[in-house]
C-alpha cells in the first residue's frame, strides 16, 4: 500500500479524529485525538505495521504528546503517529494489547513524563526509585543539581556558583555545586 | 502477570495445584551478580526447579541521559552517546550523528562515510567478541574469554591509533569524523583482519563444536517469531528466530547499500542460534570492511558545518543497526542550538523486555546461558 492510500483510508475510517495527516517520502505523519488513538492504532496493525520501533513522550508546555513511530518487515512504509493530550491530566489507552512492545515504552513515559496509560497491565516507574517526586522530563521540573546549559561566549553572563547554590541540601556533601564548566570551543 | 504487584521479597507463598500443593519461590538475582554483566535485578518465581515468572528490575545506572542530552548543545551530546552503550560506543555515535545530519540535510564526504563504516564493523566485531567472551564465561568456558580478548585488544589498538582513546572515542563529528586515518593504519588493520578471520575456526572448536555448550544452548530460551515481532525485538535476537532482518539492508543508511554481505538467519529460536548469528555475523563483518578498505577513496573527512549546529524545526526517528539491534535516535528540534527533545530507543533495553516469555519453563540453571543470549548493555538500558 503506498503512503498516499493509507492516509486516505485513515481519513476515510476515522475522519473528523485525525487533525493532521501528512505524507514525506515513506513515511505518514499523523496526529490523532487520544480518544480514538488506540483503534487508530488497532488498524494501523492490521493493515501491516506490525513492528512498534518507538513510543515516547514530549512535553510542549501547552500539551504533552504521545508519539509512536512505526514500522513493518514486510514493507518500507512507516508511520509517525502524535496524540496530544491534556497536561493537567494526560491519560491514554494502553497498546500494550496491540503491540507488547509498548509495555516499557510507557512505563518509561510515564516515569519520566507523568503519562497515565489506562489499562496498562504493569503500571510502575521504570528507570528512577519507585519513591521519585515528579517527572524530570516535563519542562518545568526543577532540580538544583542540574547544570545549567552554557553557550559558546555566554561562560560571564551566568550567576556565580555561590551565588546560584542556596542553601545546600542536608543529604548532599557540603560544598557549593561544581560551577558550569566553560564549553571547549 | 497482572495483579500481582508488589511481591513481598524474601517470602514465600502457597499456591493450590490440581491434586498436590507445591511451595512457589522467588528467587532474586543481582543487582549485584557476575552473570547479569552489571547492574540488573531479576525477580525470579520458581516452581521447584523451574521458572514461572520473572520480573527484571532496571533502572539502577540511570543517568539521566536524555535530560542531559536536552540541557547541551548538539555536539555537547556526542560524547555522552559513547558512555549509552560503552562496549559500542562508534555505533552510538555513529547513530546520533546521522539523526543530526539528516535533520540538518548534511552531505557527508565520501571518505568519511567509508571511515565512520570501517570503524562501525570494527566495533561490532569487537562488541561480539567481548559477547561471546563473557559468554563463555559464564557456561564455564574460560579459554575463550581469553581468546576473545586478545583478539578485541588489537581492535582496540586500531581505535586507539585513529582516534586516541580505547573505549570512548567520540570519533564521529556532525558532518564527518574527528581525523583521518594515520599513515600505516589502512596496512595495520588489513593486517589483523587476515589474522582474524583465521581465528574464527579457533572459536568454532571452542565453542560450537563443544559437546558440552551445545547441550546447554540447544533448545533452551526459546523465543516464538510472533513474540519477537510483537515485542519488537532487534538484530541478532530477531534474526536468531529465523527472520531475516537488518536495517543495514533493509533501511539502508550511510552507505551499506554498496557493499555485499549476508545478512545470518537461523530458526531454532533459541540461545544455540544466537551464538550462531553473532558468530557468522562477525565473519560478515569483516568482509564489510576489507572491501570497505578496499574502495576507500581519498579526500577530505569533513564537511562544511557551521560551528553553532543548528537544525530546522521538525522532528526525526532514526534507526541505525547497532550491535545489539535497531538504535534509533529521536530527536525534536525548535530551531535554537540545543535539542527540544532527545530520546534514545536502545535495543538491549527492548530485547530484555522480551525476557520473561523466553524464560518461562527454565530451569534456573539456564537462566544465566539465557540472559547472557541476550547481550545487555545496562548502559544504554537505563541511560
Amino acid at each position: 500500500m503506498r503512503p498516499e492510500e493509507l492516509l486516505d483510508q485513515l481519513k476515510q475510517k476515522f475522519g473528523e479524529a485525525i487533525t493532521e495527516g501528512e505524507v514525506k517520502g515513506v513515511e505518514v505523519r499523523l496526529t490523532v485525538k487520544p480518544e480514538s488513538s488506540w483503534e487508530v492504532c488497532r488498524f494501523l496493525r492490521d493493515v501491516g505495521f506490525e513492528y512498534l520501533n518507538c513510543l515516547s513522550g514530549a512535553d510542549w508546555m501547552s500539551h504533552l504528546e504521545v508519539v509512536y513511530d512505526l514500522s513493518s518487515l514486510q514493507h518500507p512504509n512507516k508511520v509517525h503517529l502524535r496524540v496530544p493530550l491534556n497536561r493537567e491530566n494526560p491519560v491514554i489507552r494502553t497498546v500494550t494489547n496491540i503491540w507488547r512492545a509498548a509495555n516499557w515504552h510507557e512505563r518509561e513515559c510515564y516515569d519520566l513524563f507523568g503519562v497515565r496509560f489506562d489499562g496498562h497491565p504493569d503500571h510502575r516507574r521504570i528507570l528512577l526509585p519507585e519513591d521519585w517526586v515528579g517527572y524530570p522530563l516535563r519542562k518545568d521540573y526543577a532540580d538544583e543539581r542540574l547544570v545549567p546549559y552554557t553557550d559558546y561566549g555566554m561562560e560571564e553572563k551566568l550567576p556565580k556558583p555561590e551565588a546560584a547554590a542556596g542553601a545546600p541540601k542536608a543529604a548532599s556533601p557540603p560544598k557549593a555545586p561544581a560551577p558550569p564548566r566553560p564549553t571547549e570551543s | 502477570m497482572e495483579g500481582e504487584r508488589p511481591i513481598p521479597i524474601g517470602t514465600t507463598a502457597v499456591i493450590e495445584r490440581t491434586g498436590e500443593t507445591m511451595e512457589e519461590m522467588y528467587l532474586n538475582m543481582g543487582p549485584q551478580h557476575p552473570s547479569t554483566h552489571g547492574v540488573l535485578r531479576l525477580l525470579l518465581k520458581l516452581d521447584g526447579e523451574y521458572i514461572t515468572d520473572c520480573i527484571p528490575y532496571i533502572g539502577y545506572l540511570h543517568r539521566c541521559h536524555e535530560k542531559i542530552g536536552e540541557n547541551r548543545n548538539y555536539t555537547q551530546v556526542i560524547p555522552y552517546t559513547d558512555r549509552l552503550d560503552y562496549l559500542a560506543s562508534m555505533s552510538m555515535n555513529f547513530g546520533y550523528v546521522l539523526t543530526v545530519e539528516r535533520l540538518m540535510g548534511v552531505k557527508v564526504p565520501e571518505r568519511a562515510e567509508y571511515i565512520r563504516v570501517i570503524m562501525a564493523e570494527l566495533q561490532r566485531i569487537a562488541s561480539h567478541l567481548i559477547w561471546l567472551a563473557t559468554f563463555g564465561l559464564d557456561l564455564g568456558n574460560f579459554t575463550i574469554f581469553i581468546y576473545c580478548f586478545r583478539e578485541r585488544e588489537m581492535i582496540l589498538d586500531l581505535f586507539e591509533a585513529a582516534s586516541g582513546q580505547r573505549l570512548n572515542y567520540s570519533f564521529y563529528r556532525i558532518g564527518g569524523v574527528a581525523m583521518d586515518f594515520p599513515d600505516d593504519w589502512v596496512a595495520n588493520c588489513k593486517a589483523f583482519l587476515d589474522w582474524f578471520k583465521q581465528r574464527l575456526p579457533e572459536y568454532d572448536a571452542l565453542m560450537g563444536d563443544n559437546v558440552l555448550f551445545q547441550k546447554r544452548a540447544q533448545g533452551v530460551g526459546i523465543c516464538d517469531p510472533k513474540v519477537a515481532v510483537d515485542y519488537a525485538l532487534s538484530g541478532p535476537m530477531i534474526r536468531s528466530c529465523g527472520i531475516q532482518w537488518d536495517l543495514r539492508r533493509h533501511d539502508p543508511y550511510s552507505i551499506y547499500d554498496r557493499f555485499e554481505f549476508e545478512i545470518p538467519a537461523f530458526d531454532t529460536c533459541d540461545v544455540w542460534a544466537r551464538y550462531m548469528v553473532r558468530r557468522r555475523e562477525m565473519a560478515e563483518s569483516a568482509r564489510i570492511v576489507e572491501q570497505a578498505l578496499a574502495q576507500l577513496p581519498s579526500g577530505e573527512v569533513m564537511a562544511k558545518v557551521p560551528k553553532n549546529i543548528k537544525p530546522p524545526a521538525g522532528q526525526i526517528y532514526c534507526r541505525t543497526e547497532s550491535p545489539r539491534g535497531e538504535l534509533g535516535f529521536y530527536i525534536i528540534s525548535d530551531g535554537s542550538t540545543k535539542p527540544y527533545r532527545y530520546k534514545v530507543r536502545s535495543p538491549a533495553y527492548v530485547n530484555l523486555s522480551a525476557l520473561p516469555e523466553m524464560l518461562k519453563g527454565c530451569l534456573v540453571a539456564d537462566v544465566v546461558a539465557v540472559l547472557g543470549s541476550v547481550d545487555i548493555v545496562l548502559g544504554e538500558i537505563d541511560r
